[in-house]
């Protein structure tokens, strides 16, 4: 089986107070300067690897960096040191959150081509889809509306129908569960499940402990930016409920 | 350049010219008609007001006014770009290349659209036309080739400086003012300091690109396409080597 994401002792630091840094004048009276600024680690040395087929879960507190390893895999973001080894031969589709590559003044349909294109799709593989994206999606004639004149459940239901539809071999979701009414989640999960069947490697982020139990093979727990533990869902999720004193 | 940031550039800069008149009454029209309203206040207000000396003021201005229009445009809106990405570059990965790339196509082509509208007014104001004007549509070519370069280089600055803008802006302005845009380049006597200034003026070279054939009816001349390829391929060179140099800092600034 071969690995589709490789981090070797990665570290993403951000600089705090980095509003000051965008002006000239800031930049010119540091220079000289012994570096002063206060950083902050996102994640540091992070090492872990993901094989092809894998469905890992990500838990931890809010600020853990659980988003923040997200945007590395999908290269958004390089860290500062360390290695990242990314497989971009695959179709890699980062649900981070719902309808990046949406232009508000689009219609639903010319979206679809925009954000397509961007997740490596051809004009005529998206053409092939469509129909069942609207379907899936029950936008209906909406399709052709510009989507700012969306709801936001409507916005939500054609983010998530493009991004599972389009059968990605990769895809890193950052809890976007919360589309649409109560049928809709149900419908979602059940996609969810099935292309997780057919063998896409799939990394969860979220705070839903029981679905990432049920749904994953591997369970990952980041505190401050480091992996705390790494292994069995049911041992990761009862020490870390554990941890966090929710232990019933 | 990826095949999926590629992608996402033709399909981007579609949509965004089709956006920019979606909306309005005259739609495409606004294409031709803007350079044209913009040219003829210009030519009344020069006939009215000439006191250049210059035969035909209007169509030696433009000559040169038009392509700088376009440069001008071009690094104004280049410069902002990935600051502008900011909703994309910080979720998906695109190649750093891709948003100056869209605002640098989106100019060229609105160029072009213009372009047709100035050879039309050239019609009503030149007396004589002359076979120098087929060389025009290669004379732009260095000008494309700067503004991407200079674009880059201020889309990098910009991205960690926000200061940069109205600096650029203003180096700009002196560029245009010192370089003979507005005025002839034999106002000054040979041999005279201004004269040397303006020889060792980059803008200079490229402007005669436009003059030689629209004004004087004349090819434009080895060192001119010399020079103007090489400064903005030296430019352009640059503007890629610092976007490179620097793509991986860009989240950290936008």
């Amino acid at each position: 089986m071969a690995t589709v994401f490789k981090l070797e002792n990665a570290s993403v630091a951000f600089e705090k107070r980095a509003v000051r840094h965008t002006s000239l004048r800031c930049a010119l009276g540091s220079i000289g300067k012994r570096n002063r600024t206060t950083k902050f680690y996102g994640l540091s040395g992070v090492t872990l690897a993901v094989e092809e087929g894998e469905h890992v879960g990500l838990v931890g507190r809010n600020g853990a960096g659980k988003s923040t390893l997200l945007r590395v895999l999908t290269r958004v973001i390089t860290p500062q040191e360390g290695s990242v080894y990314v497989d971009i031969t695959k179709h890699i589709v980062p649900l981070l959150e719902l309808g990046i590559g949406f232009q508000p003044d689009l219609t639903g349909r010319e979206n679809c081509f925009l954000a397509g294109t961007l997740m490596g799709y051809s004009r005529s593989e998206i053409s092939d889809k469509l129909d069942g994206i609207v379907r899936f999606s029950e936008l209906g004639e909406f399709i052709d509306e510009p989507v700012k004149h969306y709801s936001s459940g409507m916005f939500g239901r054609l983010a998530f129908a493009l991004a599972t539809d389009v059968e990605p071999e990769v895809l890193l979701v950052d809890e976007v569960f919360g589309v649409g009414d109560e049928f809709f989640m149900r419908k979602c999960i059940i996609r969810m499940q099935r292309l997780m069947q057919s063998g896409t490697t799939s990394i969860f982020v979220s705070h839903n402990l029981d679905f990432l139990v049920t749904q994953c093979q591997r369970l990952i727990w980041l505190d401050k930016g480091c992996i705390v533990m790494d292994g069995d869902p049911q041992e990761v999720a009862s020490a870390y409920r554990e941890h966090e004193g929710l232990a019933s | 350049m990826d095949a999926a940031s590629r992608g996402f550039l033709v399909f981007y800069v579609k949509s965004q010219l089709k956006l920019k008149y979606r909306y309005t009454c005259l739609g495409f029209l606004w294409n031709f008609l803007e350079p044209a309203l913009y040219l003829i206040v210009l030519s009344t207000i020069f006939s009215v007001v000439n006191r250049m000396n210059i035969q035909n003021y209007a169509v030696f201005l433009f000559g040169a006014l038009v392509p700088w229009r376009y440069f001008e445009q071009t690094v104004n809106s280049t410069m902002v770009s990935i600051v502008g990405g900011e909703w994309l570059l910080k979720k998906m990965y695109v190649s750093p290349f891709t948003f100056p790339l869209t605002r640098w196509s989106i100019a060229s082509i609105e160029f072009l659209f213009s372009f047709v509208v100035v050879l039309l007014i050239f019609a009503f104001l030149k007396k004589t036309w002359t076979v120098h004007l087929v060389i025009l549509p290669l004379s732009i070519i260095p000008w494309a080739i700067l503004g991407l370069g200079v674009g880059l280089m201020c889309a990098v600055l910009f991205t960690f400086f926000r200061d940069v803008r109205p600096i650029v802006q203003m180096l700009l302005m002196f560029v245009f003012f010192s370089s003979p845009i507005l005025f002839r380049r034999d106002l000054f006597a040979e041999h005279t300091l201004q004269a040397m200034l303006l020889g060792l003026h980059p803008i200079t070279y490229f402007a005669a690109l436009f003059q030689k054939p629209v004004y004087y009816g004349a090819w434009p001349s080895w060192k001119d396409w010399a020079i103007t390829f090489a400064v903005g391929s030296v430019a352009l060179a640059f503007g890629f080597y610092l976007t490179d140099r620097f793509k991986e800092k860009f989240y950290f600034y936008l």
